[in-house]
């Protein structure tokens, strides 16, 4: 007998008996459905679909579960159970696809099966809890037959854990990316025509140059690129000043300069947007003291690529900051010291040593600002004016009047190409890791300060720069305090009264405020995707380093790359893969988490590989050798010493989730509006007053999750030595 | 216990890592797994483990086929290189760590783990966390949590590879001690030759994932099947000489005028490999006995203990270690060799 595999194929035949089928209009909830279990064409099990509604489709992939539940009852040698296992589970997952792929809303779902098997009456709705719980046992039985085989070690849980990873990347990362490219080749029926993709992509709104030749207005994709190679060369330029200050110099601020750094990872991101409009807007500081000292006329110039950029540069020059202090500090100052003695002077030093040294890694700080740049969409939403670039167009495309899903795809193509190809020079570059000087002997000289020159300039460049950076937050701060930015500077609370009131009335409290249903879903969605999150990102990172499988290097690269692909791509990728049966969510509050959960789940599997590859193997090794399994291991050894990755995993989760814009605007409904796409409604209607309060509430919130996370999960105790994680090994 | 592969073969990719290998460890025994890096020996023993699971072949352990079996599953521990203590418990919760995972409640594991430390000698350790113990009781603490679990085989990594010279004689000695004692089954790893022959009951001897030799140490010893093992095993001086068959159990070896009949089935005459160990030749001044290797000293260093020479022999160069340090020779001396017979190993070519 081999209980987990009874338990599996007992818990799917449970379900497909004991919960409806299909996806229910009003959610499992309400419990109307349990009376219609068996009878109900809408409420009706798989059980009940077969024998009452006549849908014998469904059939073939129950009885593999009852083949399953007979295998893992009868004795029999562990291997051979494991073969006819894999042999069952794979020809039930095969017979459920085809039939969910094969039978959608209007009958076949292909010409050639309604030419084979000849109109179908019936129609079938998304997959609900009874069939994905089937799904889900089909995919475990598989596991544990291969485990049963001895594939993955032998052990259950891990082939589970493999299993789920795998199939839960693929179904949300791998098809909705597989569904705009063919969504890109559809016309308008659904029909594929493959000339259709080269006339979206050839669209002179897209390519054309006229802004040279200057008449009207260049093609998004230009724009897009000459905005992300401005961006990419100015946040390296300041980024590698601020880092330069920072490790080099004995500048006194230096503590306040890392600040910066943490700024743009609670900060929604048009919030640098909306500060620079209340600074350079129409009615900004600027214009009205111009107005008022040289009566020059108040323009919109603020609108358009040098505001997009400028915010862009503002809020991405943290991003290369952080990158670059670790590349300045990689240069090994042995290196300088040794160029010290050969007689060349700082300068010289500086000049043919260390910034050789930090070239490939000033190309990964380009790269990055690029990638940040041409997934924006906040910035370019709130400041673009006329200078559209991908990813507003992509979502003009979709929201707007337009309504042209087969054009959003192609866009949708041409960003995620621009994205991959930045993503896999940066990946060779950082790959070859020649840059890095940091070996494990110990390096005991002394960076070399910056010669003279260089540290002027830098100063020159940084200090105002970093000190604008906090006058726009301060601004972004005050601007939700006065009554009418521009107009009318008189101190008020208004904004929040209107956004966060709370009235006591006789029917006990009601939360007026216009915020609070956007800012409930947002904590709600947000607290629910943040474990989530942290723990799929976790259990990847695991997979990834400990355990050796075929297919290892593809998943890890899957993860990786669902990392490099714009939340705008992920977004209209959601809407086209998640809208048809068998899969259908769209406008559910799931959407909205798996979205958050699959945006956001490579930085924890990164953050948990990195924190995992500290720890040694052998304690892994150590745990199964004295009987611990997988699972135990995991909770008694593994978990306890990444805390400080956990903590980390769960802080990005949830403050992603509230931050990110790009992916959602797709997603929301008026039943599930997220701050962030409310604040972004807000301020395309001018109301900036609101938008800034609600935005300055959202980091208060932030700031006081991650102090929360941080005293739940708390660190990890070692003993008086820390940091050694060598097994015990001092 | 005892342990049994059967042609086990595992690659890693296409490289075979262990390249088709059977033994058996007798139960009570306790067999050393010993061969330079990279040899497959501790990929062999984390096989036994469970840690890996073999690509081709059977595993057995106790008579029951444990192949495809998982490390939890199989009735083994293991003491690891690094000790893989775990650095967030005490050294009692380290050693209770086994016992609760298999399912004793935590007052019978407590009192189980306190009898294994007291076994190992570290009675009022417990509350201690692992990274304020020295070395050799963090070695202790691994021990006694591999020995709670009353395992049919107990499994040594390179148990003593991060000690001091001193220590390693003293633990590797309490191993072997325990090892009696218990009468426990121990499959143990290491490169290093003399802690092999320390501790062994048997020693297999691997070299490029295969098996190169087994037998005891003494066996191993005096009567190396192959260069490998002649070079492998303690120090040797490779030499050419000839060889004569004079019964089924007797081969008289010439090297330049000097013959010694020594023991060896060998079945043929003509040119041979032959292995002179250090310690067997000792230099005397020439022209020495009748019968003995003229040379001339080409090195000489003084040790201590004793003096090591090279000299420039017919049969090739030699190297002898001599425990005579009072009156060292000088290079460029004429000295005669006189080869102890038990030191002469006839080699048999690989080609042949």
């Amino acid at each position: 007998m081999n209980k987990a595999a009874l338990a599996w194929s007992a818990g799917g035949l449970l379900a497909a008996v004991a919960l409806p089928w299909y996806s229910l209009q009003e959610g499992l909830d309400s419990a109307a459905w349990l009376s219609g279990l068996w009878s109900s064409e809408d409420y009706a099990s798989g059980a009940g679909q077969v024998a009452v509604q006549g849908k014998w489709w469904l059939a073939p992939s129950l009885l593999t579960l009852v083949a399953a539940l007979g295998l893992s009852i009868v004795p029999m040698m562990r291997e051979r159970r494991g073969r006819v296992l894999v042999l069952v589970a794979t020809a039930g997952l095969v017979l459920f696809f085809a039939q969910a792929f094969g039978i959608g809303l209007r009958g076949w779902t292909a010409d050639w099966l309604n030419a084979l098997f000849g109109e179908m009456e019936s129609r079938q709705l998304g997959i609900g809890a009874g069939a994905t719980v089937v799904l889900v046992a089909l995919l475990s039985l598989l596991a544990i037959g291969l485990a049963l085989r001895g594939a993955f070690g032998g052990d259950a849980f891990v082939a589970g854990a493999i299993t789920t990873v795998a199939a839960s990347i693929l179904l949300f990362t791998a098809w909705p990316i597989l569904r705009i490219l063919v969504q890109a080749f559809q016309d308008g029926d659904g029909v594929l025509v493959p000339s259709l993709l080269v006339d979206r992509l050839a669209a002179a709104k897209i390519w054309s140059l006229r802004c040279l030749t200057g008449g009207g207005r260049c093609g998004v994709a230009w724009n897009t690129l000459f905005l992300a190679l401005c961006c990419g060369a100015g946040t390296t330029s300041l980024g590698l000043a601020f880092a330069l200050i920072a490790t080099r110099t004995g500048f006194r601020f230096k503590r306040t300069l890392r600040v910066l750094t943490v700024l743009p990872i609670i900060t929604p991101p048009f919030v640098i947007g909306l500060a620079l409009i209340l600074v350079f807007g129409r009615s900004g500081l600027v214009n009205q003291f111009l107005d008022w000292a040289f009566a020059v006329q108040q323009t919109r110039w603020i609108y358009g690529f040098q505001g997009v950029l400028l915010a862009q540069l503002f809020a991405f020059t943290p991003v290369a900051f952080l990158v670059l202090i670790g590349v300045v500090e990689g240069v090994s100052p042995t290196l300088e010291e040794a160029s010290q003695t050969l007689r060349a002077d700082r300068w010289a030093t500086f000049a043919t040593v260390s910034l050789p040294l930090m070239r490939p890694g000033l190309a990964n700080a380009f790269l990055v600002g690029f990638i940040e740049s041409i997934a924006d969409f906040g910035n370019p939403i709130v400041l673009g004016g006329d200078y559209g670039v991908l990813s507003t167009e992509i979502y003009f495309a979709v929201v707007g009047a337009q309504l042209d899903y087969g054009r959003a795809a192609a866009l949708g193509l041409l960003l995620l190409a621009l994205a991959l190809g930045a993503f896999f020079i940066q990946r060779r570059i950082v790959g070859q890791g020649s840059y890095a000087t940091i070996s494990g002997k110990g390096d005991a000289g002394l960076p070399t300060p910056l010669p003279n020159g260089a540290r002027r300039t830098a100063l020159w460049v940084a200090v105002p720069w970093a000190v604008f950076t906090f006058v726009l937050y301060g601004f972004a701060f005050v601007g939700g305090l006065v009554k009418v930015w521009g107009r009318d500077y008189t101190p008020t609370l208004d904004h929040y009264v209107k956004a966060f009131a709370i009235e006591r009335t006789a029917d006990g409290l009601i939360w007026s405020g216009a915020a609070w249903n956007s800012f409930w879903t947002t904590l709600k969605l947000a607290a629910i995707a943040a474990p989530l999150t942290a723990a799929l990102g976790l259990i990847a990172a695991w997979i990834l380093v400990r355990q050796r499988f075929v297919g290892r290097g593809t998943l890890e690269f899957a993860t990786m790359l669902s990392f490099a692909v714009p939340g705008t791509v992920i977004g209209v990728a959601y809407v086209f893969a998640f809208n048809v049966p068998p899969f259908e969510i769209t406008g559910t509050a799931l959407i909205i988490v798996l979205c958050f959960v699959f945006r956001n789940m490579p930085v924890g599997v990164r953050a948990g590989m990195a924190a995992m590859s500290q720890i040694d193997r052998s304690l892994d090794e150590a745990s199964a050798t004295l009987r611990g399994r997988a699972p135990q291991t995991l909770a008694y050894v593994v978990l306890p010493l990444l805390r400080p990755a956990i903590v980390g995993a769960l802080v990005y989760g949830f403050v992603r989730a509230v931050t990110t814009v790009s992916a959602v605007v797709f997603l929301v409904t008026a039943e599930y509006e997220l701050a962030t796409t409310y604040i972004i409604l807000r301020v395309i209607n001018g109301d900036y007053g609101l938008a800034i309060a609600y935005s300055c509430a959202l980091i208060v919130l932030m700031l006081a999750v991650i102090l929360l996370i941080q005293l739940a999960v708390g660190d990890r105790r070692l003993g008086r030595r820390a940091a050694v994680l060598r097994g015990g090994r001092a | 216990m005892s342990v049994e592969f059967r042609n086990v073969v595992k690659r890693y990719g296409k490289a075979p890592a262990v390249a088709g290998v059977s033994f058996t460890v007798d139960a009570g025994t306790l067999v050393t797994l010993l061969g330079p890096s990279g040899c497959g020996k501790t990929t062999t023993l984390r096989m036994i483990a469970g840690l890996e699971l073999p690509t081709e072949g059977r595993i057995l352990i106790a008579g029951r086929d444990v192949t495809t079996l998982g490390a939890t599953e199989r009735d083994v521990s293991m003491v690891f290189q690094s000790y893989a203590l775990f650095p967030h418990m005490s050294v009692l919760e380290n050693v209770a760590y086994g016992l609760r995972r298999s399912g004793r409640t935590k007052g019978q594991a407590q009192k189980q783990a306190l009898e294994g430390l007291a076994q190992v000698g570290l009675e009022g350790y417990g509350e201690r966390q692992p990274s304020e113990l020295s070395g050799g009781q963090q070695q202790r603490v691994a021990v006694a949590r591999a020995l709670v679990l009353e395992p049919s085989v107990l499994l040594f990594d390179e148990p003593l590879s991060n000690l001091d010279a001193r220590l390693r004689r003293q633990m590797r000695e309490e191993i072997r001690e325990l090892q009696r004692r218990l009468g426990l089954t121990v499959v143990y790893v290491t490169h290093d030759q003399q802690e092999a022959m320390a501790v062994s009951d048997r020693i297999i001897v691997m070299n490029a994932g295969r098996i190169e030799q087994q037998g005891s140490p003494r066996d191993l010893y005096e009567r190396p099947a192959t260069p490998f093992l002649a070079r492998f095993m303690g120090e040797s001086n490779p030499a050419r000489g000839h060889i004569r068959r004079l019964d089924t159990a007797r081969v008289l070896v010439t090297l330049g005028p000097a013959s010694y009949e020594i023991d060896n089935a060998i079945a043929r005459n003509g040119e041979a490999t032959v292995a002179v160990r250090p310690e067997a030749i000792t230099v005397e001044t020439a022209p020495g006995p009748a019968g003995s290797l003229p040379g001339t000293l080409a090195k000489a260093s003084y040790l201590g203990t004793h003096m090591e020479y090279t000299i420039d022999t017919e049969a090739g160069l030699l190297f002898a270690s001599c425990p005579k340090v009072e009156r060292p020779l000088a290079v460029g001396d004429k000295v005669a060799l006189v080869l102890a017979p038990r030191g002469v190993i006839v080699l048999e070519d690989q080609a042949a």
